[in-house]
């Protein structure tokens, strides 16, 4: 018998065979490391550090669009040549649902920040507290689309969050480092995913007039 | 007959069957697809996609769009509205009767 539940998921975690997405991905997580390095690296009160501060916004911004971007371009020429064009459905998120999202993201963000002012030496925390909340987000893409390997990089934000967080490395530069590790982490899970690929999807000879185009 | 056992014979044969069921499950998670896609997730030949394609298209299931990316041609499959639906109808009467059996 068919089974439609597993042919649909399968559809979805095809989306992600090629690793394209989490090199993408882990490219913004070392973008992120190197900008919180940059601020930890410039004395608090200089002008530089209010421009930088200023640029998060952009920062952000600018890496949706380039993750766009990139995985579009490579997408062109690595993926569909191989295993074939797929589009899937852009799901915009119900009012209900989008309102739940920024009260959650609200509550956590205010729940931060009351601790941060009641307590700075909560600084030293900042790490573990990154760790958990993008395991917790990874977490959730995981069960949504099945892939093992999302479930092991859940695990190595939490890990690598607490580690640095232990190691005594708190702050921005403990922010920065966990940025950069698991940045690093990602991208690899990435390449070896692409690297794996590669290797099962050859391209197909090109198409004779007799082709599945030629109908 | 029953409505119990009639049940079965309601189900819309045209998407019964297994080919053509993986290729409108696949489809209704799916924005487009093209033929390559469509192939290797399904694994049939290009000659039995074709005709399992060309029937839901018969059908007014799928819609069929030929275009090029580039300079190269591209055959772009989508599921209709009518698809969707049929595709809903289908599964829920199937649910249905696997429950009561």
């Amino acid at each position: 018998m068919v089974d439609i539940e597993k042919i649909e998921k399968r559809a979805v975690q095809s989306f992600y065979d090629d690793g394209l997405n989490e090199i993408a991905l882990g490219l913004v997580f070392l973008l992120l490391g190197g900008y919180f390095f940059a601020q930890a690296a410039i004395p608090e009160g200089s002008p530089f550090n209010a421009v930088l501060s200023a640029l998060f916004v952009l920062v952000i911004l600018s890496s949706g669009f380039l993750v766009n971007r990139f995985i579009r371009f490579f997408k062109r020429r690595m993926t569909y040549p191989r295993t074939g064009y797929v589009a899937f459905k852009k799901k915009e998120p119900s009012p209900k649902r989008r309102a739940a999202a920024m009260i959650v993201g609200g509550i956590i963000g205010a729940s931060l920040a009351a601790l941060y002012t009641l307590s700075p030496s909560l600084k030293a925390l900042f790490p573990a507290l990154n760790g958990l909340l993008l395991a917790v987000a990874v977490l959730l893409i995981a069960n949504k689309i099945g892939l093992v390997r999302f479930y092991a990089l859940a695990a190595a934000s939490a890990v690598i969050g607490v580690a640095v967080t232990a190691a005594g490395v708190g702050d921005l530069k403990g922010v920065s480092l966990y940025y950069g590790l698991f940045g690093a982490a990602v991208v690899i899970s990435g390449l070896t995913a692409l690297v794996v690929y590669l290797r099962r999807s050859p391209r197909p000879e090109p198409e004779g007039p007799e082709g599945p185009d030629a109908r | 007959m029953p409505a119990d056992l009639r049940a079965p014979a309601d189900i819309d044969r045209l998407i019964h069957e297994p080919a053509r069921l993986a290729l409108t499950a696949i489809l209704s998670v799916v924005d487009s697809a093209d033929f390559l896609y469509l192939q290797r997730e399904t694994g049939l030949t290009k000659g039995n996609l074709s005709s399992h394609l060309a029937k839901l298209e018969e059908a007014g299931y799928v819609a069929i769009e030929k275009t090029y990316r580039g300079r190269v041609p591209l055959t772009l499959v989508r599921l209709t509205e009518a698809g969707a639906a049929a595709f809903k109808a289908y599964r829920a009467r199937f649910k249905k009767f696997l429950e009561k059996s």
